[in-house]
């Protein structure tokens, strides 16, 4: 439906949290403490008008013919074919819902997990800021739009990650994050010049024309859909671009969640599933992104295994997690991708946000070998931890069972049995290693007063994160355990709704409500395929079960039953020790690109450093400058001051003109 | 009378020639002055000739223009003199030579 006029819930979702995070970012010094209420209210702005014009994003019309869904507004046309707009349609609504709803449960519960932190202010502005970066990406109804968000959720995420900018390695991490954002944006870059150069125009809805009208040839459609994965690589954390996700924990905990959970690494999701028709065209690259995200699940699951930083194993997971929706979507089962992106949300947020409880509680402690017995100490964040824990490892009926069997169910059901052994070993080592975690943390003794090198841990003073955590203004906190108040526990209590119930959408294959709110968007694409299948979704769901449920008795074998808890200080620094280097050099990924980019980068920057700009541009300017003088010296030798010589020269030249002229003459 | 246009150009030459001899080989500024008029005149003569001999009035005109730009070019060099004069005694203008390079 082409609008007419202006369609104002629309911008008021898309700038107010703009306007909060100016707002914030004006008055930050002078508003304190308000600074948490206006960056909650801004979000929470956004929301209620998401609520309120949901109506209009699934509104189905018929535009000559042609069935449109949603509300499309234009803002501004500088040449044929590029126009800026917004795209309100059930897809961006999927994804507004999550970054303004959970968004804000998540601002609601900085309030209380950044409050006495110097930078008070400046952290909801940089939230507010990001979650309008976000509202960008995906409101945006062309590529060019698309790569303005998506820059600007890089750029915030490198706010966010380095926001303890004292800390080295906070800003290393923020850097690492940022460059390797970009190298996806470059990828979409070229998408887009691929795109313009063949249909003339960056909106989504010519570009899918132009794919129906086969105006892309085969490898240059496959070309522009790589280079689109390129950017989903760089955003969503797939292999071999997944480094920088792990290190990005450096940010406060609802950083994490943020990002990690609910709105950045999710985008590559989005951007796949938004241009589902261009891979629907072409095989090869759904193949491509079916590889990776499978690829990706898998090796994030192996990570995890070997972390010991409790928000090291949760970012891990939401690796692992992105894979499986990466794998989802690379395959055509677009909704089922988009409902674990929906479910993960919830559980992930409920993760991290738990994890912010302990973490909060214990003084930063971040290293789960310190941990142990919280079970009694923190029992809300038990419960809590323990009921996304079994939604992420997909047990019936919360949400995440639902999800993950759709995505798991849907790459056997079109043809790819390779990526759904992968998902289904995948589904084993992530009950594994959640578990691990569970009963590392919650079960047992407070290892907390033990000395940190009887665990196993080799530099004490860098347990938990890399950095250690004296710059976090928390420390000097006098009292022992602060118990957290309602208003980080309230946003918990309200995830975990989501974290029980979300999967039910999904209920009733081709009649859901989820498959009914997608259906004007994917069409056809994700209905079912007819029995192709060499066993029933129900079989499927038994073999993901079992598996997990293995997954987790191994768990418990190894960290829960009564024997493992008594040696358990032996058992972990007996782990530690024994951690094989591979796991411990997370596949020597930062190795390889360290010496495949990053060396010959310095090495580049040293040639032209201290070899090619000294000697060549220095020196040619040193050379012109030399010359200059030995001509300077030349030329002064004619100036003796002598009138009569000046006179001679004259005379002389007069003489030698007359003789050429003469010569001339005769000739 | 006729006079052969060669006889004017030849004793042109020949007072141009003492003109340049006065300029390079004396040092007194006064005496270079009177070379640089010799050289004037004899570049007038050679115009008049030339406008005789092709019966134009284009020789006669320069002949004016030269007159014109020597008289001022005596007021300078002659100013010029007496500003040299002025900072030394002894009169020689290879003392002159502020401006070598």
């Amino acid at each position: 439906m082409g609008l007419e006029g202006v369609y104002m819930p629309l911008f008021v979702i898309w700038l107010a949290p703009l306007v909060g995070a100016i707002v914030i970012w004006a008055f930050g010094p002078s508003l304190r403490t308000w600074g948490g209420p206006i960056g909650c209210a801004a979000i929470a702005v956004s929301f209620f008008a998401t609520i309120a014009s949901w109506g209009d994003a699934t509104r189905q019309t018929v535009v000559g013919a042609i069935p449109v869904v949603g509300a499309h507004q234009s803002i501004v046309t500088w040449a044929k074919g590029f126009n800026l707009g917004l795209l309100w349609d059930p897809l961006s609504l999927t994804w507004v819902l999550i970054i303004t709803g959970i968004g804000f449960l998540i601002h609601f519960y900085s309030m209380g997990y950044m409050s006495g932190d110097k930078g008070y202010a400046r952290f909801f502005a940089y939230m507010n800021f990001f979650v309008f970066a976000m509202l960008t990406l995906v409101l945006s109804d062309n590529f060019v739009g698309l790569l303005i968000g998506w820059g600007l959720v890089g750029l915030a995420s490198f706010f966010l990650i380095g926001f303890w900018y004292e800390r080295p390695s906070a800003v290393a991490a923020a850097t690492k994050a940022f460059v390797m954002n970009v190298v996806g944006d470059v990828g979409i870059l070229f998408a887009i010049f691929i795109i313009v150069a063949v249909v003339g125009s960056i909106s989504y809805a010519d570009a899918f024309a132009g794919v129906t009208a086969h105006k892309f040839s085969s490898s240059l459609l496959y070309l522009a859909c790589a280079m689109l994965f390129v950017g989903c690589a760089a955003k969503s954390a797939q292999v071999p671009l997944h480094s920088w996700l792990p290190d990005a924990m450096e940010g406060p905990t609802p950083v994490s969640a943020l990002i990690h959970a609910a709105t950045m690494v999710t985008a590559g999701v989005y951007l796949i599933a938004r241009c589902w028709p261009m891979f629907a065209g072409s095989a090869d690259a759904r193949e491509l992104v079916g590889i990776i995200g499978g690829v990706t699940a898998l090796l994030g699951a192996i990570l995890g295994v070997a972390q010991w930083d409790i928000k090291r194993i949760l970012a891990y997971s939401t690796m692992s997690q992105i894979g499986y929706m990466i794998m989802g979507v690379g395959v055509g089962a677009y909704d089922a991708g988009v409902l674990h992106f929906f479910t993960h949300a919830w559980f992930k947020a409920q993760l991290f946000l738990t994890a912010g409880l302990i973490i909060h509680a214990l003084h930063n402690e971040q290293d789960v070998r310190l941990m142990g017995g919280l079970r009694k100490r923190e029992p809300f964040a038990f419960w809590s931890m323990t009921i996304a824990t079994f939604s992420i490892c997909g047990v019936p009926p919360l949400a995440g069972f639902f999800s993950k069997d759709a995505v798991v169910y849907d790459t056997l059901l079109r043809g790819h049995p390779e990526l759904y052994a992968v998902g289904v070993i995948t589904a084993g080592i992530t009950a594994y290693y959640m578990f691990r975690m569970i009963f590392i943390t919650f079960f047992g003794e407070y290892r907390g007063e033990v000395d940190p090198s009887n665990l196993g841990i080799r530099h004490p003073e860098f347990a938990g994160t890399s950095a250690g955590l004296a710059a976090h203004p928390h420390d000097d906190d006098p009292h022992e355990h602060h118990t957290p108040g309602w208003i980080m526990v309230a946003p918990v209590a309200v995830l975990w709704i989501g974290t029980i119930f979300a999967g039910l959408l999904n209920v009733g294959g081709d009649n859901s409500l989820w498959h009914k709110l997608l259906e004007p968007v994917f069409g056809s694409a994700i209905s079912y395929p007819e029995g192709t299948a060499p066993v029933s979704e129900l079989v499927s769901s038994a073999i993901v079960l079992a598996v997990v449920i293995v997954g987790i008795a191994i768990a418990y074998v190894r960290y829960g039953n009564a024997g493992a808890l008594r040696d358990a200080i032996s058992r972990l620094r007996e782990e530690s020790v024994r951690m094989p280097a591979i796991l411990v050099n997370l596949f020597y990924f930062d190795s390889a690109i360290d010496a495949l980019f990053v060396r010959p980068s310095r090495g580049l920057g040293f040639f032209f450093g201290q070899i090619f700009d000294p000697l060549v541009i220095d020196g040619s300017v040193r050379e012109a400058r030399v010359s200059a003088v030995w001509l300077g010296h030349l030329f002064r030798s004619f100036q003796t001051g002598l009138v009569r010589a000046y006179a001679l020269t004259i005379v002389f030249g007069a003489a030698a003109f007359i003789v050429y002229y003469a010569i001339v003459a005769v000739n | 009378m006729d006079v052969a246009i060669a006889n004017y150009i030849g004793l042109s030459a020949v007072i141009f020639m003492i003109g340049v001899g006065g300029v390079v080989a004396r040092r007194n500024p006064l005496v270079m002055l009177m070379g640089i008029e010799l050289m004037w005149n004899a570049a007038n003569l050679a115009f008049i000739a030339y406008a005789k001999a092709y019966m134009s009035n284009a020789g006669h005109v320069f002949a004016f223009l030269v007159i014109t730009v020597a008289a001022a070019e005596a007021a300078i060099g002659l100013a010029i003199v007496v500003i040299v004069f002025r900072r030394a005694v002894n009169v020689d203008v290879d003392d002159v030579s502020v401006l070598k390079g």
